[in-house]
Order: structure tokens, then sequence, then C-alpha cells
């Protein structure tokens, strides 16, 4: 049976619920009934919650009562499967922690309980983090439910395709380079990356630690309101937590456009950009401009550099974060005689390639001899990058520009060549090096069907100016309304 | 810069990385660390400011400092429950020391 609240949003659906026209126990079984018959085709998810039935019948119980249900409202999520989940599976796509079952809730999953979502289950992702397809989880990859051809993107590919694929209304992601983002341009659904330390990372299983972002994905902006208000705020237990005031981010979502200054980078729109990706931009930027924003053109002189710096500066993070596999604390360790041969085996056999050429490449970046020249140099080029983005910041309001430079690529297309999947992140890894939030919009679809995104970056801690403009182009344009036919 | 890396300096690497690969899977990532640092290298026309200092995340120089208060933790037994060996008290691991040395 189809998934009847699939054309519903989180909003909408947390409506229905208040309003005693939908129980959390009719929503929670519709999306997992949508798991059930599409999961084995498309890889969503890798693991689903055992008690999220329970939980649902638990909050429809006090709602009756007349009790509070939170704003979540008994709405189902899924999580990211690096996120870690007490009593769940939680893998990071990794054979390395192939039965890891943590004896905590990141405070993300905290969060979002305490204000009645349900942990629906865990969706797939590229291992630990490293990737742009979801096609490097030790478990199946993902598939793109626009098209099962094309990947989903990465390395939240799962929680995307759980939106998009309706078998999730919300989804949590995390976001090092763009991870958030770019599968959510890929699938057709909204996706905000938070001012780093806006969501606390405590439990959140680490990639780079200086760029990794936990936030929302969603059909819509507003829907990504709900669940970052839900998540978002100062947490003790991560000391890179930003203790700044947090809101009600759908407080502020029917703010206007008009008056805000739009900056359009003009190192955006130059080569290697598709041009149906490109003719979308420009029409979703005249709806903006309809809406009352004053466009400019903006510069961002060192956004050609932003992927090198990217690829020295996260692998030199991760080598160190990912040290901590030893086969000795975690699920997994290989055969061995001597302690230091049981370390090199367990990560020779449990970690993937991709893995462990990043740990070997931030090996070697942080070496002695080889220091100054690749992190020490990435870190200057990276401070360039972030005094672009003041710079700019000083002109307009929000930088408006794709996502990324072509919509989903096919399956397999990108897997011998490390630098062409690399480049997916081109507009999307500066925000994460700079520390600023950002936000993709669906904004048209290719001729084959493929969603386009429109990103939007802001100052610091402007997650609601971000929220607000995503909003009103919605209110304008149907391509979040959009479900795939299959 | 550098140039692109040899295999004599990829199996340093793992080694440091304690990474035991086989010469195939080496002779794999010699190429694709290659390409990789191909790439990276193009920051090295990057032209810095005199004086510039390295930006290494938004949370710069701050001490996180709190109260040394006991508190609760995770109980030992759900800790070891994801340990591949231990005795209930100890992770256990090969044997680090040989007995004669």
């Amino acid at each position: 049976m189809p998934n009847e609240f699939a054309s519903y949003s989180a909003v909408e659906l947390c409506r229905l619920i208040e309003s005693g026209n939908a129980s959390s126990l009719d929503v929670v079984s519709s999306f997992l009934g949508e798991i059930e018959s599409s999961n084995d085709d498309v890889n969503a998810m890798i693991s689903v919650s055992e008690n999220c039935l329970e939980t649902a019948k638990a909050i429809d119980n006090k709602r009756s009562r007349g009790q509070s249900i939170g704003p979540l409202c008994g709405i189902p999520i899924a999580v990211k499967d690096g996120i870690c989940t007490k009593g769940l599976r939680t893998t990071a796509g990794s054979k390395m922690l192939e039965t890891f079952v943590p004896p905590y809730n990141a405070t993300s999953v905290d969060r979002l309980e305490l204000a009645g979502g349900i942990v629906l289950g865990k969706s797939n992702l590229d291992e630990f983090a490293m990737g742009g397809s979801t096609e490097r989880s030790y478990f199946k990859p993902t598939l793109n439910p626009w098209s099962k051809d094309h990947v989903p993107g990465g390395s939240s590919g799962g929680s995307a395709a759980c939106v998009a694929g309706t078998m999730a209304p919300l989804a949590i992601g995390s976001d090092t380079g763009g991870s958030i983002r770019q599968p959510a341009s890929f699938c057709g659904i909204t996706g905000l990356k938070p001012t780093y330390g806006r969501v606390s990372r405590y439990g959140l299983i680490a990639f780079a630690s200086s760029l990794d972002q936990i936030g929302p994905m969603a059909w819509t902006a507003e829907d990504c309101a709900l669940l970052l208000s839900a998540v978002a705020g100062y947490d003790p237990r991560d000391s890179t937590s930003a203790n700044v005031a947090t809101e009600n981010y759908l407080d502020r979502i029917e703010d206007p456009i008009s008056g805000l200054k739009l900056g359009v980078c003009t190192e955006h729109f130059g080569d290697g950009l598709d041009s149906e990706v490109e003719k979308a931009i420009r029409e979703a930027i005249d709806v903006f401009a309809d809406l009352g924003a004053d466009v400019k053109t903006v510069s961002l002189p060192h956004s050609a550099s932003a992927v090198a710096t990217y690829y020295i500066v996260a692998p030199c993070e991760a080598s160190s974060n990912l040290a901590r596999y030893d086969g000795v604390r975690y699920t997994t360790r290989a055969v061995a005689d001597s302690l230091e041969q049981m370390y090199s085996k367990t990560r020779a056999e449990c970690f993937g390639t991709e893995v462990q050429n990043r740990i070997m490449l931030g090996t070697y970046a942080l070496s002695s001899g080889y220091y100054d020249a690749y992190y020490l140099k990435a870190s200057k080029v990276r401070r360039l990058i972030k005094n672009d983005f003041d710079a700019a910041f000083e002109e307009v309001d929000l930088i408006v520009g794709p996502t990324t430079p072509t919509p989903a690529f096919e399956l397999g297309s990108n897997l011998s060549d490390p630098i062409s999947m690399y480049l997916a992140d081109i507009f999307t890894v500066s925000a994460n090096l700079a520390g600023i939030p950002a936000i993709s919009i669906p904004c048209g679809f290719s001729k084959s069907g493929l969603p386009i995104g429109l990103q939007l970056q802001g100052r610091p801690f402007a997650e609601s100016t971000l929220l607000s403009a995503g909003h009103q182009f919605q209110k304008q344009t149907d391509f979040h309304q959009q479900r795939p036919s299959s | 810069m550098v140039q692109p890396i040899d295999l004599e300096t990829v199996k340093q690497v793992a080694k440091l990385a304690k990474l035991e690969l086989d010469d195939a899977r080496m002779d794999e990532a010699s190429s694709q660390l290659g390409r990789i640092l191909e790439y990276v290298n193009q920051l090295e026309s990057v032209e810095c400011p005199d004086g510039i200092e390295p930006f290494y995340g938004v949370v710069e120089s701050k001490d996180a400092i709190r109260e040394d208060a006991v508190a609760p933790s995770l109980p030992r037994n759900e800790v070891f429950k994801n340990s591949p060996d231990s005795d209930g008290e100890y992770y256990r691991v090969p044997k680090v020391l040989d007995r004669e040395s």
C-alpha cells in the first residue's frame, strides 16, 4: 500500500496529529510500510528501530490524556548512521563498526526525542562520511529515488533518499564538506548545514572535527526549521558547541525577502557548470528578485582553492580521529600474534579503500618535512577563504549559487577517479572551511527529470535568514512538492 | 612543494598509519594518493600575504574548563559489550612484551 502521508510536509503531519486527524502510530506505520516495500530496492536504511511503534503509541497516549507531546508530535525521523543511538546499531557505514551498539545517545538524538520525535531508523552513508555518493558504504550503495541508475549523493545519501523516497518525513544528516547539501540537491529536498557549533557534535562519529556539523533534511525549509529548533543549542559535552542563544526557527520563517541583499558569486558560474543547472539557478535568482531581494554581484576570489584546501585539512583531521579504531574497543579485531600486527591487520581488513587513502593522505600531510607545505599552507589558505566570506558579507546578506555543478551522476561513474568525485563538492566545501551556515533548496529539474539544488550561504548564526528565504522561495515554487514516480 | 608520492613513501606512511596492506593495494594507494597530491599541489601557487595566521576552525584557542566534579559515567559492562575481548574489568589485547625480554 502506498504511503498515504507521502505528500505531507512534517509541519503538516504535526498539525494532523495535534488536531487528532491522524495518530503518531498511523504516521509511523505508514512510513515503516514504505520502508518495507522500498528499502530493499533503494538501500536508504541500514537498520530500522524496533521500538518506534511502541514509542508512537506512548505519544498517542500522552496526547489522549491531554499532555504535551512536544513540537515534533511523534513524527518519525531517519538518523544518519554516523550518529550514535543508544541500543540501536550504529555502523558509520563501516565494517569496523558493523556490530557497534552505542551505550549512549548523541545529544542531537536526545534532543529530538525530548521534542517528541521518534527515531525510525539509521540511514546509509559513505563509510565514516567520506564520500559524495553513498557508494562507499560497506553496506550496499543507496540509489537515488528519482532515478535508480543515479547516486543519491553523499555522504548523507541515505538520509536524503529516505526523505525523497517517502520513507521518512524528516532526517538528520551531517555535513563535513557538503554531505547534507549535496545529497539534498541530488534528491530534490531541502538540507541545512548550520553554523559550526550550532548543533552539538557529541555522539557524532568524528570525521574532521573542525568541519563536521549535524543538520536537518526535509522536503521544505519550514520542516528544517522545525527540526533545527529541536536539536540546536549549546551542549557542555561538546566544548566546540556555540554558547549562543538558540531560537525557535519557525518564529521568523515568514520574514520577507524584500530588502535582503543577495550576492551572486561570479566564481560559481564558470567552466564546468552544467547548462541546465545554470538556467535553473538564474531563474531562481529572478524569483528572489521578484520577491524584492536586492541582487548584486560578489566575488569569493579563493573559491577555486577550496577543494584542494579541504582535501588536506579533512584527511589530516581524519587520520587523527580514526586512530581510535584499533581493534581494542570497537567490535572487530583481526587475528594476530602481536599487538602491533593486530592494529595493522584490523585496520587493513575493516576500513574500506577510500578511508584508508584519506588516513594515509592525512598521515603524510602531517608528517615531518611535509607539515608546512601541506597542513600549514592549507590552513593559511583556509584563512583567505574565510576572509573572502567576511568581506562578501559586508556587502550582502546571503550568497546564492548552485549547490552542485551538475545534477546527480550515474552510479559508478566517479569511482575510479577520486578528483572527479571530490569536485562535486566544489561549491559546498567553502562553508565548512569558514564555519558558516548554508542551505540547499530544490529549484528545478533537468530534462531527464533529475532534481537541481540552489545553495544559499549566510553569516554565522543566520540560520533564520536562510530558512525564511528558502521558505519564501518555496511559497512561490512547487519543486519541493514533487515526488518521485516509482 | 612535493612530487607525487613514490611507492616507498606510501609504504612508510601505511606503516605510520598502522595499515598492513598487500602489494596490490599498496600500488593502488600509491597511484590514488599521487593523483590527489597532484591536485592539491595547486595550493603551492596561492599567494598568502606575509604574516597571515592559519585558520584552524571557528573555535580558536578556547580552553573548555569545568569543575572537577564526580558525575555518573557509562556503566562498564555496557561499554565492554562492544569490545572484541575483555575480562569485564580490562580490555584484553595480544601480548605486548615477550617474557624473556
